[in-house]
């Protein structure tokens, strides 16, 4: 009796704490941003969710993405860090590596090289390099990387043009 | 006091003799005087006693009545006084003109070394309330390197890889889990065994270092993990002497408790003795009785009856204790005659009638022994 008891508990504990703690981490994030927030970048929950949070990127300088603002929609999952949060664009950007609903292809968001040491500060940090450096040997947008390879003037034209028309 | 004071001087004298009065307890005094002290002994004896760096000449000083003012909000002069080996009794004095102006200037100075003071003081707490625990300087540099890379938190039983990072053994355990056998720093492959052991120099390490967060981490963390355990039947000692009670008094409530308590009823006067040895022996098999009693209970009346019951004062063979223990564990049948189910009531107060009865007569038997006895 009592350890059928005991097993219940013991049963309905594990989950407790790991919603806790994934919350937990987040908070510690959301702390961390605030008090040492990085270089052009900001991200914050939405709301009362402390699940959903949007983040803010600006163009970098010396990119045809500069003078633009980004949003973007992050959500965490409920076993964050051991899974990677998922970063949808909401604004539209001409990039190789971000498609035409806002999917992001980088590395470290996949599943499998995804590390729980990652936070969301290294994250944004990582997405601010694909302003610079867009990889074009794994495109979400094959024709992008496709004229970003062969005419590099022509790509950067158009990205400052969709910037101008999409991020101002 | 003055008249306590040997007085063979002059006015001037007894005015520094009223000094010494101030700076000298009457008991020191008398010890002077049977030493054979005069005044100018005593006078050099107070020189003596008030004398720190930080004052005025010795010369000025003496005449100052600054050192006979009641004890202001001054810390610097509060120090002083704390200072001297013995309390300065107040006495009040007239000031004139130059002496005003004097303290005046004193007070400033005080004022503006207060100023430091509270100054340095805030310095000094904005640091504590960045670093928080203690004083060592780069603690904050300490706590980024001790925090566990995954929860983010100083590290809570850290386990190291073998590439040489450490994070808290339960995170490092659900990273391999959930993510794959590699290090959450480094990404090289992580061993099974590697990570259940702790790191004990870090671990002792970090709990020298941040002791209350530990101690936080150890109730929120812990705090469920001994709860579940404590509801189990392995453990410490004084659970298991709980949960016996609980049996005891589980044992007592039930019918079978009544028929036991009845037939204890039955017993003559002149095995009372006998009785309460037997009343002991009953305990391992009110044990018994628990587990199946227990069952029919839900745990929050348990749980509040658990609390209850730690009250009880562990059993003595002495047949005093006994006696007592057992009118202890009266009251509380009472007291759980509210708590328990309705179908039980009149058996817990027919049990309590008896016990009672049982205990009023015991009482007598032990009077009338002892009376006898003599």
């Amino acid at each position: 009796m009592m350890n059928s008891g005991s097993l219940t508990g013991g049963r309905s504990w594990p989950s407790r704490t790991s919603l806790t703690s994934s919350g937990k981490r987040i908070q510690k994030e959301m702390a961390e941003l605030n008090t040492d927030p990085p270089a052009d970048c900001s991200a914050g929950p939405k709301g009362d969710n402390l699940y959903h949070w949007v983040a803010t990127l600006f163009g970098p300088q010396g990119t045809p993405y500069d003078g633009g603002i980004y949003f973007l929609d992050i959500t965490f999952p409920a076993n964050y860090p051991f899974k990677p949060p998922k970063v949808v664009f909401k604004t539209r950007i001409y990039h190789c590596n971000v498609d035409s609903t806002g999917n992001v292809s980088l590395d470290i968001l996949e599943e499998n090289s995804w590390s729980p040491a990652l936070t969301i500060s290294k994250v944004l940090l990582a997405l601010r390099s694909i302003f610079n450096n867009p990889n074009p040997y794994k495109p979400q947008v094959p024709g992008i990387a496709h004229l970003y390879l062969v005419d590099r003037s022509k790509h950067d034209a158009l990205a400052a043009e969709w910037t101008q028309r999409f991020a101002k | 006091m003055m008249d306590e004071q040997p007085k063979r001087s002059s006015p001037k004298q007894s005015e520094n003799g009223e000094k010494g009065n101030c700076v000298f307890s009457p008991g020191f005094r008398s010890v002077a005087a049977m030493a054979g002290w005069d005044e100018e002994a005593l006078l050099m004896a107070s020189l003596v006693v008030e004398d720190t760096p930080d004052r005025d000449a010795k010369q000025k000083r003496r005449s100052d009545p600054l050192f006979k003012t009641p004890p202001t909000n001054s810390r610097r002069k509060r120090r002083d006084q704390r200072k001297s080996p013995v309390s300065l009794p107040v006495a009040v004095l007239d000031l004139d003109e130059e002496e005003v102006s004097r303290e005046e200037i004193v007070e400033e100075k005080k004022e503006q070394k207060i100023l430091v003071d509270i100054n340095s003081k805030k310095d000094e707490k904005s640091k504590e309330s960045t670093s928080e625990s203690s004083s060592i300087p780069c603690i904050d540099r300490l706590r980024e390197e001790l925090s566990c890379a995954i929860c983010l938190e100083i590290c809570f039983e850290p386990s190291t890889t073998s590439c040489g990072h450490s994070f808290c053994k339960k995170c490092l355990r659900s990273a391999a889990d959930k993510c794959g056998k590699k290090c959450p720093k480094c990404r090289q492959l992580i061993s099974n065994g590697r990570s259940c052991t702790i790191n004990t120099v870090l671990w002792n390490t970090i709990q020298l270092l941040f002791p209350q967060e530990i101690e936080a981490r150890k109730v929120v963390g812990g705090g469920g993990g001994s709860k579940t355990l404590q509801s189990t039947d392995l453990q410490s000692p004084p659970a298991r002497r709980r949960s016996q009670y609980r049996s005891v008094v589980e044992a007592l409530n039930s019918p079978e408790g009544e028929q036991l308590s009845l037939e204890r009823r039955r017993r003559t006067v002149n095995h009372h003795h006998h009785n309460l040895r037997q009343q002991q022996s009953f305990r391992p098999a009110s044990v018994v009785l628990l587990n199946s009693g227990a069952a029919g209970d839900n745990s929050v009346s348990r749980r509040r009856r658990r609390r209850e019951v730690v009250v009880v004062a562990p059993p003595e063979q002495d047949e005093d204790a006994a006696l007592a223990l057992r009118l202890q564990r009266e009251e509380f049948m009472g007291a759980f005659g509210g708590s328990e189910q309705q179908g039980r009531r009149n058996s817990v107060a027919t049990a309590t009638v008896n016990l009672r009865a049982m205990a009023s007569r015991a009482v007598g038997i032990r009077n009338h022994r002892s009376g006898g006895g003599r």
